[in-house]
């Protein structure tokens, strides 16, 4: 009787696990994201012919909102927990590296990674509690922690209250003064995507989609899946608590209602949902699309009411008539074009 | 003593209002499986109704509430029959509908900020501002008479459930949707008139809350919280455990504003909410923990 190595078929599972992990699209073109990346840290050289500041303001915002998008996609299009309440790490990770910058003159830039640690460890305890519930109750959870943390900080002196704090700008020329800030976020943004699918290509972010499909079913496959979403709730408020650090410092103030309003928040769920939830170019395609109709509606009708409105109705028709996402959509309809498809 | 009293008669007075405004939702929570988000911003809706009826032709907000839930629970069906109707075949139905019913908040803010501007606005009858004094205890006659025309709407619509026809097939449907079917239950009429009764509330309340709170569009956010943590601590989908949660945490928020100042009283209602979905998710009557 042949007798089966108990080796033999381990080797083989792992292998089999291997392949599962490395199974990428053979279309996809990693190639495209490398050249938009290298125009953008060339873009700057406009700069010597004439002032395009306009121009590297809407590049860098469109990157805030990649980093920022990016790392909620890992919680809420990699696992499916969807959270209204990022922007409290935005907030901390903010408030960290401010109030630092403020009395001891460190860049925000230099601080960013660390105010990120610090958001993303507010995130693993918060994690730890909220991530028992799931579906509606997860979702109304955490707005309430929006709320929650909106009363702490407005009614916390040291942090200057609802007034907040104002920060130095940097004494640069006006034409240099937002390259610093532009360089932090293009990087950033650069790094979270790279970030984002290595995650979603590991074994681990196997493991997150196999919660979102089914948290029973990949519990009862050995999968951690309370360790596996909790440090995936951590991650997703580092690169969001990163993200605030800078923005900070480039808007010079910070402010419980620039961090705190739920339109920050509602803007990363829309990148992702716009875009494509659980994509590694969805965040990136949601971000552009969203700064352009945002810059289109200020332009044009000028007034933030209209833009709530047009904000929702967005929203609303993306999840009635496109709930995949523009690149959910067409990867379903087998339309992606190549230059789409990063994963 | 008489300042214990006195908390809690303010306290009470407010729980009234807070009841007919959260008994919407869990109406409609209850039998559509709908966490509706948009709810407050559609009590702000009924509340511009009452602000411009009492500021164009002068009538008392308490007469304008059967108008505005009237117009609330029109503007309930067509939403239904857009938006709602088709998602009941979505698979992640009710995680689907809190996005959607976000941004359908979102949306309904926004038009209203258009069209009445973000100012705060306030109805001042008479009795607004004016109190009953009992001794030394004071009772807002606003705040009273609020409560008392909410615990009167509440309690017909309780004895609607419970006695009529209709009101059967309701709590049938709200029990279980497949068996009542079964039964010949038009679920999906059931659907839409509990939808537009969940909507009609929300505008009735509208017409209670323009004078009892100053209000202006981009408040519904709070509002959202506080009714939230209403539904949620009562048990989703009953309205008893709604109303009875309106009264604790009114009275908890009310003596927490009193020591410790007005800003903690509504964090009461945040960390209320948070605390009970973690720790008991199906609330003080809910029965099985639907929302996990």
């Amino acid at each position: 009787m042949a007798s089966l190595d108990t080796n033999d078929v381990l080797v083989a599972r792992k292998a089999y696990n291997a392949g599962l992990v490395q199974e990428v699209s053979k279309e996809r073109a990693y190639w495209f994201p490398a050249i938009v990346l290298a125009l953008l840290l060339l873009l700057p050289l406009l700069q010597f012919t004439g002032n395009y500041n306009y121009l590297i303001h809407l590049v860098l915002f469109t990157a805030s909102y990649v980093v920022m998008a990016s790392g909620w996609n890992i919680l809420g299009g990699f696992t499916g927990y969807i959270s209204l309440g990022h922007n409290v790490f935005f907030a901390v990770g903010g408030y960290f590296a401010g109030m630092i910058f403020a009395r001891y003159g460190i860049s925000t830039i230099i601080l960013a990674p660390f105010a990120g640690l610090v958001a993303g460890l507010l995130g693993y305890l918060i994690g730890q509690i909220t991530l028992r519930v799931r579906g509606p109750s997860f979702i109304i959870s955490s707005l309430a922690l929006v709320m929650i943390f909106r009363i702490l900080f407005e009614n916390w002196e040291f942090v200057g209250g609802a007034a907040g704090v104002s920060l130095k700008a940097n004494d640069l020329p006006v034409q240099w003064a937002k390259l610093p800030y532009y360089y932090a976020f293009v990087l950033m943004a650069a790094f979270s995507v790279w970030a984002a699918y290595r995650i979603k290509h590991s074994k681990f972010g196997l493991g997150l989609r196999a919660i979102s499909k089914d948290e029973i079913k990949a519990e009862s496959a050995g999968i951690n899946t309370r360790f596996y979403k909790t440090l995936a709730f951590a991650i997703s408020a580092f690169f969001v608590g990163m993200a605030g650090a800078v923005w900070g410092e480039y808007l010079t103030y910070i402010r419980p209602n620039i961090f705190l309003i739920i339109l920050v928040s509602v803007n990363m769920v829309l990148i992702c949902i716009l875009g494509g939830k659980g994509t590694i170019a969805g965040p990136v395609i949601g971000a552009v699309l969203l700064v352009a109709f945002n810059e289109f509606f200020v332009a044009t009708l000028g007034a933030s009411e209209i833009n709530i409105l047009a904000t929702g109705l967005i929203m609303m028709i993306c999840l009635m008539f496109f709930p995949l996402g523009i690149v959910g959509t067409l990867a379903r309809l087998r339309k992606l074009p190549r230059i789409l498809n990063w994963d | 003593m008489a300042e214990v009293i006195q908390i809690l008669i303010l306290g009470m007075a407010l729980g009234g209002v807070y009841a007919l405004m959260g008994s919407g939702l869990s109406l409609v929570f209850g039998v559509m499986r709908i966490v509706n988000l948009a709810h407050p911003v559609l009590i702000m809706a009924g509340a511009y109704v009452a602000y411009w009826a009492a500021r164009l032709y002068g009538i008392d907000p308490l007469l304008t509430l059967p108008i505005a839930a009237v117009i609330l629970a029109a503007t309930g069906v067509i939403l239904y029959k857009l938006v709602f109707e088709r998602e009941a075949r979505s698979a992640k139905y009710s995680e689907m509908t809190v996005l959607l019913t976000f941004a359908l908040a979102m949306v309904l803010e926004g038009a209203l900020g258009t069209a009445f501007t973000n100012t705060q606005r306030v109805t001042s009858p008479d009795y607004a501002t004016d109190a009953f004094f009992i001794g030394d205890i004071f009772i807002p006659k606003g705040q009273l008479y609020a409560g008392i025309v909410s615990l009167a709407i509440i309690s017909a619509l309780a004895l609607f459930l419970k006695y009529s026809r209709f009101g059967y097939a309701i709590r049938a449907t709200t029990q279980n949707r497949e068996a009542a079917e079964l039964l010949g239950v038009n679920v999906n009429l059931v659907g839409l008139v509990s939808f537009a009764i969940g909507i009609g509330l929300a505008g009735a309340a509208g017409s209670l809350v323009s004078f009892v709170f100053s209000f202006f569009p981009a408040k519904h956010w709070e509002w959202i919280a506080v009714l939230m943590s209403l539904v949620v601590l009562g048990g989703m989908g009953s309205i008893f455990g709604t109303v009875l949660a309106s009264f604790i945490l009114a009275v908890v928020a009310a003596f927490i504003g009193a020591y410790f100042g007005a800003t903690w009283s509504t964090l009461t209602f945040f960390v209320a909410l948070f605390v009970v979905l973690l720790v008991r998710p199906q609330g003080i009557f809910g029965e099985k923990p639907e929302l996990a």
